[in-house]
């Protein structure tokens, strides 16, 4: 048999097979965009509750939930993998249990949570432009935290980190 | 875990499918594994049936529009059977590396990779 795997040198074929899988995790522009986009909506949430009616948050705050899986849903087929934490699994093994990228998943929800608390203290006291600037700045650094989760699982991927 | 020869993981084809789908995703879709394994759509729809024939792959099909989308996903039994067999690989390359001193570990490494590294544990993963 030709294809049999006769020496030691098929765990240096499958390390390259697997940078080959690991390369194909790249986001997309469009996800960034979309991710930017996401963001923009949470960040919003602040202003609406000040500015808007009831109505206009609660549709602000629902349109991030199909943005969200939209994205996560065209993410899957344009990388042709679905990685992290996962609805069915979470429930199996634990919130925690997929590790690659984790910091940056934790560092994203710290950022929401100050990025919130800075931006409604700043709408009360009327500081209306430094809110904005608060926001904007937080798309910028969610965006660049996505990456770098992404990185972790590519990382992940290569060394076979995230296997359960 | 017990390091040990599988037979039906042996053949490499099948090693390549099931150490990609050990590499930590969920589940891998068709075409993204039969690019990263560098094999035929043919060769790929035979293996993985052996593979989930013998319990360590699961298949789902579905479709997106007219496409018609498969994703693979290694099974727990398939996982331990690729661990006990790529353990016994490690041994094997310890055992070839013991017995040829001299041996130019270089010649088999990839030249896009400057340092040498460790194979076996990271491709193990850490379940």
């Amino acid at each position: 048999m030709d294809d049999v795997a006769r020496d030691p040198a098929a765990l240096d074929l499958l390390q390259r097979q697997r940078d080959r899988l690991a390369d194909r995790m790249r986001p997309p522009r469009w996800f960034l965009a979309g991710t930017a986009i996401g963001y923009a909506l949470v960040f919003a949430g602040p202003f609406a509750t000040r500015y808007l009616s009831q109505g206009y948050y609660w549709a602000i705050a629902a349109a991030t939930v199909p943005v969200s899986l939209l994205l996560l849903w065209g993410l899957d087929r344009t990388t042709g993998m679905k990685v992290g934490p996962r609805p069915l699994r979470v429930l199996r093994d634990g919130l925690f249990y997929y590790r690659p990228g984790r910091s940056a998943l934790i560092a994203m929800l710290v950022v929401s949570l100050a990025t919130n608390l800075a931006e409604n203290s700043l709408i009360r006291r009327g500081q209306i432009a430094a809110a904005v600037t608060v926001a904007v700045f937080a798309v910028v650094v969610e965006v660049a935290l996505v990456q770098a989760r992404l990185r972790g699982i590519r990382q992940a991927l290569r060394e076979g980190g995230g296997a359960a | 875990m017990t390091a040990r020869l599988d037979p039906l993981i042996h053949p490499i084809t099948r090693l390549s499918i099931c150490g990609l789908l050990a590499a930590g995703a969920d589940w891998v879709e068709f075409a993204a594994l039969r690019d990263a394994a560098g094999i035929s759509d043919s060769v790929l729809s035979k293996q993985s049936r052996v593979l989930e024939d013998a319990g360590y792959m699961e298949v789902r099909k579905g479709a997106v529009g007219r496409r018609p989308r498969t994703w693979f996903r290694l099974t727990a039994e398939g996982r331990q059977a690729l661990q006990g067999h790529l353990a016994w690989l490690a041994q094997l390359e310890e055992a070839v590396s013991a017995s040829v001193p001299d041996a130019p570990q270089a010649a088999t490494r990839p030249a896009d990779r400057a340092q040498p590294r460790p194979v076996l544990p990271p491709l193990l993963g850490n379940s």
